[in-house]
C-alpha cells in the first residue's frame, strides 16, 4: 500500500501530506464510507463498551443511595478521581479544537484527515468530563444550582467562585465544539445521502444535510463559516482550559496557588489531546484500512506536536520546583519535596516519566514514524496525564498547611468502576460515531486529491504535469 | 359486605362502593409507606412545659463518683443536654466528657427495656409483677437459708446516701455485705490523706503552689475529681508571673504528665524512693539521691534539681496517684512531705475537701465476694451499676465465682459482662430518671432528681428495694413508699425544704451523717509485693482517659473521642517508646503480645516518646464481651494480663508485673485522628516561657504589610477585619452601601463580632468540649463497626462486603467532629523526656477573609455580618471545594446517611435520636458541616433580649465547648462591645490568630501557651524543652 511507498528521508517528506494512494473521488467515497458498515468486531467492541458504562452507571446509582464514603475518599482529600478524571477528559476535549480549528488556521496540512476523529473525539470527551463534576458533588439532583437560572428566590451562584465558570466554559466549550463538528459534517452528511439506499436514513441524512447541494454559494458560505467557527473556537481552546486550572490557582492552597497554571494546564491539555488522538486514530487506520489517509507523515507530523506540548509540559514542571524554592513559601517547599520525594513519589514519577521521559522518544524519527511505538506511547501519555492531575489535586489535599490533619489516599471500587464506565461511555459514543458518520472528512480529503475531471474535459485541456490549462474566456459555460 | 341481604348475588351499587372503597385502600397503602404521625397539641399543658421550650433541671452527675452538679436541659420531656452547674461548688459550671455523655447512657440503645429473667438458659423479658414476685420470693428464700449473712450486695460506689441506705436494707433484711465498688478509685492516697490530714479527698488548690510535683498522680483525668482539679490547675497555670512550676514523675507521661514543665521517668516502683529521697531532704529520712537514682534509673543530677527544688519552693503541691502494690507507701510518704514542707492548709486545703469518695472499696473486696462465692451455698447476690465480671482480672476468678452463687440478681441497666450472668434483671432507672442526693462537699447536699418519665419499662433501684422491704417484712424501717419520699423524710425541714432545694439541687446539709453507715468493710488486706514477673518490660496499665475503667465504653461519644494523649479511638493499643520498637522491629500498628504471668494481651502498638523504653503501657476500658454493640469486640482487656494483686489499701494494683514484649506477624492501622504529631516549623501551636515573659517577650512576632495584602476594612471589634469580600460592597471598601455588613444597618447585625478566645496556657487537652460539641449540635458518631463504607459491588445479608473494622470511617479521616484538640510534639525527637506538648483546640476560625466563601458556587457557605461563616446546609450540593480552601481543614462532609434511618450508617438508632437538638439540623447525606460557634445558641440569646426588648447583656451565654471547658480555656463572645470578656482578650499581647500569614483573619484568637521555667530565679537542671520552636524557618 502506500506506506510502504512513503519514503523514509529526507525529512521534510513529512510535511507532504499528500495522499498518494488515492487515486479519485470515488475512491474517497467508497473507502470511507466502508467505515460505515457494521462487523463483528464493531458490534463486538460496542458491546463492551456499554456493558461497561452500565457498570459505571450503575455505580453511580449506588453511590447516589450509599453516599459519596463508598468512593475512596480520605479527608482532606475531598476531591479525588472524580475531578481527576474530569480535568483528564476536559484535556482531551481539547485536542480536537485545536486540530480542527487553530491548524486550520495555520493551515497545517496533516490536521486534514484527522481532525474530524479529533473533533468527535472533543465532542465526547466534554461530554463524558461534564458529567464527572456532577458524579462528584454529594447532592447531584440539585446540580443545577450551580446554574444561574430566574427564579422566585432571586439566589444566583457565586459568581466568584472558579467552579460557576467551569459551568460557563465547558458549557460553552460543548456547544461550539458540537457546532463546530457539525458544520463540518454537513457536505459528507449530503455524499452519505447522496449515496443512502434506504428511504428512513436518506430522508433523516437529507434533513441533517440542510439540503446541501453542492453549489457554489453553499460551498461559499460553507467556507465562511467554518473560519468563522475556527476563529471562535480558537480562543476557547485557550480559555476553557486556563478556567479549569482556575479551580486550583484560585484556591490559595500550595501547590496550586500559582500563576502558572493556565498555561501549564493548556499545554498539558493539547498533549493529552494528542495522546488520545494517537490512541483511536491509530487502531481505526488500521481496521478501516485507512492507512494511505492517515499517512506515516501526518502521524509524523502529529508526533512533532506531541513531542513540542511535552517539552512545553515538562518545562512547567520544573518551572514548578524552581518557584516553590525561589518563594521561600515553607509550605509549598515542603509540598513539593513530598510529592516528588516523600509520600506520592510514585505519583509523581508516573508523571514524570510518562510525560517528560518517554515522549523524547519522539526526537527520533524513526520511533515517529513507527505507528506501533506511537500507539503505545498515546497509552503512556494517557496515563501520566491521568497521574498528572492527580499529582496537582491529591498531594495537595493530603499535604496542606495544617499538618494534624495530613493524610492518604486510595480509590475505592467505586471510583475505579466509575473511572472505567467513563471510558465505556466515551467510546460508546465513539463507536456509534464512526459507525455513522465519516470518520475521516470527505470533502477535505477531496480537496487534497486530484479533482474528478470534467466528462467533457479533452486531454488537451490538461497539461503534461497533469494540472487543466488555464480556462480561457472562450470557454463559454465552464461554471454552469 | 353490603346490608341488603335478601337477595343473592352482589347489587350493582354494593359493588362499586367496594371498588371504589379497595381502590381508595389500595391507592392509600401504596402512596403513603410511612406511618401517619399526628401532631396533636396538649390539651392541658403539664406545668411549666411549653413546646418548643426548654426546661432546666438541676441534679448530681453521676458517671464517676465526684458527685459534680448539672443542669439538664429538658425539651419537650426529653433531656437533650446536660451542662456544669455553675452554682455548684465542685465544678463550678464545668463538666467532663464523662459527664456530658451521660446522656449516651440514657438514651443508650441496648439498655434493657423491661425486667429480664433466666429461662432456660436465656434471659427473656418479663413484666415487673413478674419480676418482682421472682424477687420477692429469692429474698424470702434467701432469708431462711444458713448462709443469709453470705448474700452480698456490689454496687458502684457513688456519692451520697444511696451506699448507707443499701447497708441498712441489707441489715434489716439480714444479709451480709454492701460492696460499694470503684475501679477507678486511688484507695491507697485516700487512706495515706486520711490517715495524715485527716480529710480524705482535700481540695487542691494549685494556684497557691509554686511547685507542684505529681507521683503519677494524673488528676486531670481519672485521679480523684477531674473537674474542680482542672479549674483548679487551670487558674494556676494561666498565672503569668509566681505560677507554679509543674514536675510529673512516672513511668508513663499521661495527659496529665503531658501538662508538665518537666517529665521525671523513673521506672515503675521506683517513686517510693524517690519519695523517700524527698522526705529525706526535708528532714524525714536518709535515703539519699545516690540511692534513689539506683533505683529509678534517673540522674542523680535530676533528682538533686528535684529535691532542691521541693527543699526551696515553698509553697509546693506534692502529690501521688501511683498504681504498683507498693502504692500506700508513696502515698503516706508523700503526704508527710505536704506536711513537712507545710503544705497543709495551704495547697492542700481541709475546708472544702470532698466526701463524695467516702466508702468506696476496691477489687480485693471483689475478691473477698469471690472467695465466699466459692465457699458455695451463698443463695443470692446483688449487683447494682458495678461490672465485676469484668473489671477484675480474670485470674481472680470473679466470673466462676459469680456463677456458683444461688440466685443472682442484677440491677444494671445496661447488658454488661456481669448482668448477663445473672438470673434476675430488674433494670434501674437511669440518674437523670431517678431521685438521689449526694454530698460532695462537706455541709453541701447535692440532689438528684429526675429529669424526665423513663425511656423504658424500668424502676429506680431503690424503689424496688423500699418494696422488697415492705414485702419481707421491715416496713418498720423502711415505711417510705419511695425513695424520694425516704429522701424527704431524711431532710431537715421536710418536703417543703427539699422542693425548695431542688431548682439549684442544692442545700445546705448531710447525706452521710442521716443515715448510720454500717462499717462492717475492712480495709487494706493482702501486703502489697514488689513488682514481680518475668520479662524486660514493666507493664503499666492505666483507667482511660475517657471510658475508665470501662464504664463509658458503651457511649459512642466516648468510643469515638480520641485518646487525649495518643489521640487513638474505637481500638485499644500497646505504648511502646520508639526507641525500644527499633530494637524490637516493631512498627506503628504492628500486633504486639505482652506476656505476664497472669495472662496476655495483644494489640497494635502505638510508638509514644512519652513512655520509658523499658515499659509498656495499655489502657483499661475496651475488651468488653457483653455491655452492646458500641462495646462489644472493641480492643482487648487490659485486666487480662493482670493477677489479683492490690495495694496496701485494696485498690488493685495496675502496674504489677514485668512482662515480655513480642512482635506479631499482624498488622491493625490505628484509628487515629493525628495527622502528624509535628508542627513542622508553622507554629500553630505558640508557646513562650516564663522566662520570656518576665522579660517582656510575649513571643510577638514582628508583623510585615506585604503588598498585595487583601483589601480590607476593620469592624469594631478584634484587630481581624473583615475582609471587603464580606460586605457586601462588591469589593469596594470606599462603598456607601454596605447593605447588613454596615454597622448603622437597622437589623445591627454588624455591631457585634462573634469571637473566640482560647488560652493555650489554661487548655489541658482534655477534650471535654469535643463531646459537648457532639451533644449540642447533634453531630453524628461515624466509628460503628457497621458505618463503614463497602468494599466490593455484591454484599451478603451478613453485612460483608462491607468495612466493619472499627474506626473504619477514622481510618480514612471521616471523623466529624466539629472541634479537634490536636496535640503536638515539640522536640524529643532524639528519644529523651525532655519534650514539650501542645494541645491546640482547633475549630472553624469564623474567618474575615474566609477562603472558603469566595469558592463556593451556590452560596452554601456565606459571611454573615456579625461576623460568622455561615453554612446552610439546605444549599450545600457538596462540591466540597470549601474544605479544599480551608487552610484549618475544619469542615466536615456527611460521606454517608449518618442521619437516614434506612441506611446502615445511620448515627442515632432508636432511642439515642430522642437526644439530638431540635434547634439543629441533622445533616444530610452529602452536604458539608462545620462548627458554627453555636449559632442556634446566638440567635435563641438575641432572640431573647429582643422579646425582653433589651439588648444582649455582656456574656450572657456563650457556646457549649466554652461552656464545658473544665480549664475555662475558651471564651466565647461579642469582640465588639468591650464589656464581654472576650473583646478584652483579644488584645492580649500572647494572642495570635494561626496562620495569620494567609489574610485569613481569623475571629479566633489563640493565647499563647505558657511554660513555667520554674520561680524566676530558682534554679533548674534541666532546661524547659519548649523555650525555642523545633524547628526553624516558617512562611514569614
Amino acid at each position: 500500500m502506500a506506506v510502504s511507498a512513503q519514503p523514509l528521508r529526507p525529512n521534510v517528506a513529512s510535511a507532504n501530506v499528500q495522499l498518494p494512494g488515492v487515486e479519485d473521488y470515488g475512491q474517497v467515497d467508497r473507502e470511507i464510507s466502508a467505515t460505515l458498515n457494521p462487523s463483528k468486531g464493531w458490534f463486538a467492541a460496542l458491546g463492551v463498551a456499554i456493558l461497561l458504562f452500565l457498570w459505571g452507571a450503575g455505580t453511580w446509582m449506588y453511590q447516589i443511595y450509599w453516599g459519596l464514603g463508598n468512593a475512596g475518599y480520605n479527608p482532606p482529600v475531598m476531591w479525588g478521581v472524580y475531578i481527576i478524571t474530569f480535568v483528564f477528559w476536559v484535556g482531551i476535549g481539547h485536542a480536537g479544537t485545536l486540530i480542527s480549528a487553530i491548524l486550520f488556521l495555520f493551515r497545517a496540512g496533516f490536521r486534514t484527515t484527522i481532525y474530524r476523529c479529533a473533533e468527535a473525539m472533543t465532542v465526547f470527551a466534554v461530554m463524558t468530563a461534564g458529567l464527572f463534576p456532577i458524579i462528584h458533588i454529594g447532592r447531584p439532583w440539585k446540580f443545577f444550582w450551580l446554574i444561574p437560572y430566574p427564579n422566585w428566590r432571586l439566589i444566583w451562584p457565586n459568581f466568584k467562585s472558579p467552579l460557576v465558570w467551569d459551568v460557563f466554559a465547558i458549557s460553552t466549550y460543548l456547544t461550539i465544539s458540537t457546532t463546530f463538528l457539525y458544520v463540518g459534517l454537513i457536505p459528507d452528511i449530503a455524499t452519505l445521502r447522496d449515496r443512502c439506499t434506504n428511504p428512513v436514513r436518506k430522508r433523516f441524512l437529507a434533513v441533517l444535510s440542510l439540503g446541501w447541494r453542492n453549489s457554489e454559494p453553499e460551498w461559499r458560505h460553507f467556507a465562511r463559516m467554518y473560519l468563522f467557527l475556527a476563529a471562535f473556537s480558537t480562543p476557547l481552546v485557550l480559555s476553557v482550559h486556563s478556567v479549569v486550572s482556575f479551580d486550583f490557582a484560585m484556591a490559595i492552597n500550595p501547590g496550586w496557588h500559582t500563576t502558572i497554571f493556565p498555561p501549564y494546564f493548556v499545554a498539558g491539555a493539547i498533549y493529552s489531546g494528542i495522546g488520545m488522538v494517537f490512541t483511536i486514530i491509530i487502531p481505526i487506520r488500521k481496521f478501516f484500512k485507512l492507512e494511505h489517509y492517515v499517512t506515516i507523515n501526518h502521524l509524523d507530523a502529529a508526533a512533532k506536536l506531541a513531542l513540542f506540548t511535552s517539552l512545553v509540559v515538562g518545562c512547567a514542571y520544573l518551572v514548578e520546583f524552581w518557584v516553590a524554592w525561589y518563594s521561600g513559601n515553607a509550605f509549598e517547599k515542603d509540598y513539593f519535596m513530598n510529592r516528588v520525594f516523600g509520600q506520592w513519589w510514585w505519583s509523581a514519577w508516573i508523571m514524570l516519566t510518562c510525560n517528560m521521559i518517554f515522549p523524547l522518544s519522539l526526537f527520533s524519527q524513526r520511533l515517529r514514524r513507527n505507528p506501533t511505538w506511537l500507539f503505545i506511547l498515546s497509552i503512556l501519555i494517557n496515563i501520566g496525564m491521568w497521574y498528572e492531575r492527580f499529582v496537582i489535586i491529591v498531594p495537595t489535599l493530603a499535604h496542606e498547611f495544617e499538618p494534624w490533619q495530613w493524610s492518604g489516599y486510595l480509590p475505592s471500587w467505586v471510583d475505579t468502576s466509575i473511572l472505567i464506565g467513563s471510558f465505556g461511555w466515551f467510546f460508546m459514543w465513539f463507536l456509534l460515531f464512526i459507525r455513522n458518520l465519516p470518520v475521516i472528512a470527505i470533502a477535505e480529503v477531496k480537496e487534497v486529491v486530484p479533482p474528478r475531471l470534467r466528462s467533457h474535459a479533452r486531454g488537451t485541456d490538461i497539461d503534461s504535469s497533469g494540472h487543466h490549462r488555464d480556462y480561457g474566456t472562450e470557454t463559454p459555460g465552464e461554471f454552469d | 359486605m353490603s346490608q341488603s341481604t335478601e337477595t343473592a348475588g352482589v347489587k350493582r351499587r354494593d359493588f362499586l362502593k367496594v371498588l371504589g372503597a379497595a381502590t381508595a385502600a389500595t391507592g392509600t397503602v401504596g402512596c403513603f409507606q410511612e406511618d401517619i404521625e399526628k401532631l396533636v397539641p396538649y390539651l392541658n399543658s403539664p406545668d411549666q412545659t411549653v413546646p418548643g421550650v426548654s426546661n432546666y433541671y438541676s441534679s448530681t452527675c453521676r458517671e464517676c463518683s465526684a458527685g459534680c452538679g448539672i443542669v439538664v436541659e429538658v425539651r419537650d420531656g426529653r433531656a437533650i443536654k446536660v451542662e456544669g452547674n455553675p452554682e455548684h461548688p465542685v465544678n463550678r459550671g464545668a463538666l467532663c466528657a464523662r459527664g456530658q455523655a451521660s446522656l449516651q447512657g440514657l438514651y443508650n440503645p441496648d439498655r434493657y427495656r423491661t425486667p429480664m429473667i433466666r429461662e432456660g438458659g436465656k434471659l427473656v423479658p418479663t413484666t415487673w409483677d413478674n419480676a418482682m414476685q421472682a424477687l420477692n420470693q429469692q429474698v424470702a428464700q434467701a432469708r431462711t437459708n444458713v448462709k443469709a449473712r453470705e448474700v452480698a450486695f456490689v454496687s458502684r460506689h457513688e456519692a451520697g446516701s444511696f451506699g448507707a441506705f443499701a447497708d441498712n436494707w441489707m441489715e434489716a433484711l439480714g444479709f451480709g455485705s454492701h460492696y460499694q465498688y470503684d475501679p477507678e478509685a486511688d484507695l491507697a492516697v485516700r487512706a495515706a490523706n486520711q490517715a495524715t490530714y485527716g480529710a480524705m479527698s482535700p481540695a487542691l488548690d494549685f494556684s497557691a503552689a509554686r511547685l507542684i510535683v505529681s507521683f503519677g498522680a494524673d488528676f486531670l483525668e481519672t485521679w480523684q475529681a477531674n473537674v474542680p482539679q482542672q479549674l483548679a490547675f487551670a487558674d494556676a497555670r494561666a498565672k503569668l508571673q509566681n505560677g507554679p512550676r509543674f514536675v510529673y514523675i512516672g513511668a508513663r507521661r499521661s495527659l496529665t504528665g503531658l501538662n508538665a514543665d518537666e517529665w521525671i521517668a523513673c521506672k515503675p516502683g521506683s517513686e517510693e524512693t524517690i519519695a523517700a529521697a524527698l522526705a529525706s531532704a526535708l528532714g524525714g529520712g536518709s535515703t539519699t539521691t545516690a540511692q534513689a537514682a539506683e533505683a529509678s534509673g534517673v540522674s542523680v543530677e535530676t533528682l538533686d534539681a528535684l529535691v532542691t527544688s521541693v527543699r526551696d519552693i515553698r509553697p509546693s503541691l506534692v502529690l501521688s496517684g501511683v498504681t504498683t502494690p507498693n502504692a500506700a507507701q508513696i502515698a503516706a510518704t508523700v503526704a508527710a512531705i505536704n506536711k513537712a514542707a507545710g503544705n497543709v492548709g495551704v495547697t492542700i486545703r481541709l475546708d472544702g475537701a470532698l466526701t463524695s469518695f467516702a466508702g468506696a472499696v476496691g477489687a480485693d473486696a471483689m475478691s473477698r465476694v469471690a472467695t465466699s462465692l466459692n465457699a458455695g451455698g451463698v443463695p443470692l447476690i446483688f449487683v447494682r451499676g458495678a461490672n465485676p465480671v469484668y473489671d477484675t482480672p480474670k485470674s481472680m476468678g470473679f466470673a466462676e465465682a459469680f456463677a456458683k452463687a444461688g440466685y443472682r440478681v442484677s440491677f444494671s441497666s445496661y447488658p454488661d459482662e456481669t448482668s448477663s450472668l445473672c438470673d434476675l434483671v430488674l433494670p434501674d432507672s437511669h440518674p437523670l430518671e431517678s431521685w438521689g442526693d449526694a454530698e460532695p462537699v462537706a455541709g453541701v447536699l447535692g440532689l438528684q432528681q429526675p429529669t424526665m418519665d423513663v425511656v423504658f419499662s424500668t424502676r429506680a433501684t431503690p424503689d424496688v428495694m423500699l418494696a422488697v422491704a415492705q414485702a419481707n417484712g421491715a416496713t418498720a424501717k423502711f415505711p417510705a413508699k419511695t425513695y424520694r419520699d425516704w429522701l424527704i423524710s431524711r431532710t431537715s425541714g421536710g418536703a417543703a425544704a427539699f422542693t425548695a432545694a431542688l431548682p439549684k439541687a442544692m442545700a445546705k446539709g448531710s447525706a452521710l451523717a442521716r443515715t448510720a453507715a454500717s462499717s462492717r468493710i475492712a480495709s487494706g488486706t493482702t501486703p502489697p509485693a514488689a513488682i514481680g514477673g518475668t520479662g524486660e518490660y514493666f507493664l503499666q496499665v492505666y483507667p482511660h482517659a475517657v471510658l475508665g475503667a470501662g464504664a463509658g465504653a458503651n457511649k459512642p461519644w466516648l468510643q469515638e473521642l480520641p485518646d487525649p494523649v495518643s489521640k487513638i479511638c474505637w481500638q485499644s493499643w500497646v505504648e511502646i517508646h520508639p526507641m525500644t520498637a527499633r530494637k524490637l522491629g516493631i512498627e506503628r500498628g504492628d500486633h504486639v503480645k505482652v506476656q505476664t504471668a497472669s495472662g496476655s494481651i495483644t494489640a497494635p502498638a502505638y510508638l509514644y516518646l512519652g513512655i520509658r523504653q523499658d515499659t509498656v503501657a495499655v489502657a483499661l476500658g475496651q475488651g468488653h464481651t457483653a455491655y452492646g454493640r458500641y462495646a462489644q469486640d472493641i480492643g482487648v482487656n487490659a485486666l487480662d494480663a493482670l493477677g489479683a494483686t492490690w495495694n496496701g489499701a485494696g485498690a488493685l494494683a495496675l502496674t504489677q508485673s514485668m512482662a515480655t514484649v513480642a512482635k506479631l506477624n499482624e498488622y491493625s492501622e490505628l484509628v487515629t485522628t493525628e495527622g502528624s504529631a509535628r508542627q513542622h516549623g508553622r507554629e500553630l501551636a505558640q508557646a513562650v516561657t516564663t522566662a520570656q515573659l518576665a522579660a517582656g517577650d510575649y513571643g510577638e512576632r514582628p508583623h510585615h504589610e506585604l503588598p498585595g495584602d487583601a483589601s480590607h476594612e476593620f469592624l469594631p471589634g478584634l484587630r481581624s477585619p473583615v475582609a471587603a469580600d464580606a460586605q457586601g460592597d462588591l469589593a469596594n471598601p470606599k462603598a456607601k452601601d454596605k447593605g447588613m455588613y454596615d454597622p448603622e444597618h437597622p437589623s445591627g447585625m454588624a455591631r457585634r463580632r462573634w469571637a473566640m478566645t482560647i488560652d493555650l496556657s489554661r487548655c489541658t487537652g482534655c477534650s471535654a468540649c469535643v463531646t459537648a460539641c457532639y451533644a449540642e449540635n447533634n453531630v453524628p458518631t461515624v466509628g460503628a463497626r457497621w458505618q463503614g463504607r463497602s468494599l466490593r459491588p455484591f454484599h451478603s445479608s451478613d453485612g460483608s462486603g462491607w468495612d466493619t473494622r472499627p474506626g473504619a470511617n477514622i481510618l480514612k479521616g471521616r471523623e466529624m467532629a466539629w472541634i479537634r484538640i490536636e496535640r503536638y510534639f515539640e522536640g524529643g525527637e532524639d528519644g529523651t523526656s525532655a519534650f514539650d506538648t501542645r494541645f491546640l483546640p482547633m475549630m472553624c476560625q469564623h474567618c474575615g477573609n474566609a477562603p472558603c466563601e469566595s469558592v463556593c458556587p451556590v452560596y452554601a457557605t456565606y459571611h454573615a455580618p456579625d461576623g460568622l461563616n455561615v453554612q446552610v446546609y439546605n444549599r450545600c450540593v457538596g462540591t466540597r471545594y470549601c474544605s479544599n480552601g480551608c487552610p484549618y481543614k475544619v469542615r466536615y462532609y456527611n460521606w454517608h446517611g449518618y442521619g437516614e434511618t434506612a441506611r446502615r450508617q445511620y448515627a442515632f438508632p432508636d432511642p439515642l435520636h430522642l437526644q439530638l437538638n431540635p434547634d439543629v439540623t441533622v445533616r444530610g447525606k452529602g452536604v458539608m458541616e462545620k462548627c458554627s460557634f453555636c449559632v442556634q445558641r446566638i440567635r435563641e440569646a438575641e432572640n431573647l433580649a429582643s422579646l425582653e426588648k433589651r439588648d444582649l447583656a455582656p456574656n450572657e451565654f456563650t457556646t457549649a465547648c466554652a461552656q464545658a471547658c473544665p480549664s475555662r480555656a475558651i471564651v466565647f463572645g461579642d469582640a465588639a462591645d468591650p464589656m464581654w470578656q472576650v473583646a478584652q482578650q483579644v488584645g492580649d499581647r500572647r494572642g495570635y490568630h494561626v496562620f495569620e500569614e494567609l489574610n485569613t483573619y481569623t475571629a479566633v484568637v489563640y493565647l499563647r501557651k505558657v511554660n513555667h521555667t520554674g520561680g524566676e530565679g530558682v534554679p533548674t537542671a534541666v532546661p524547659p524543652p519548649a523555650a525555642t520552636p523545633a524547628t526553624a524557618g516558617g512562611p514569614r
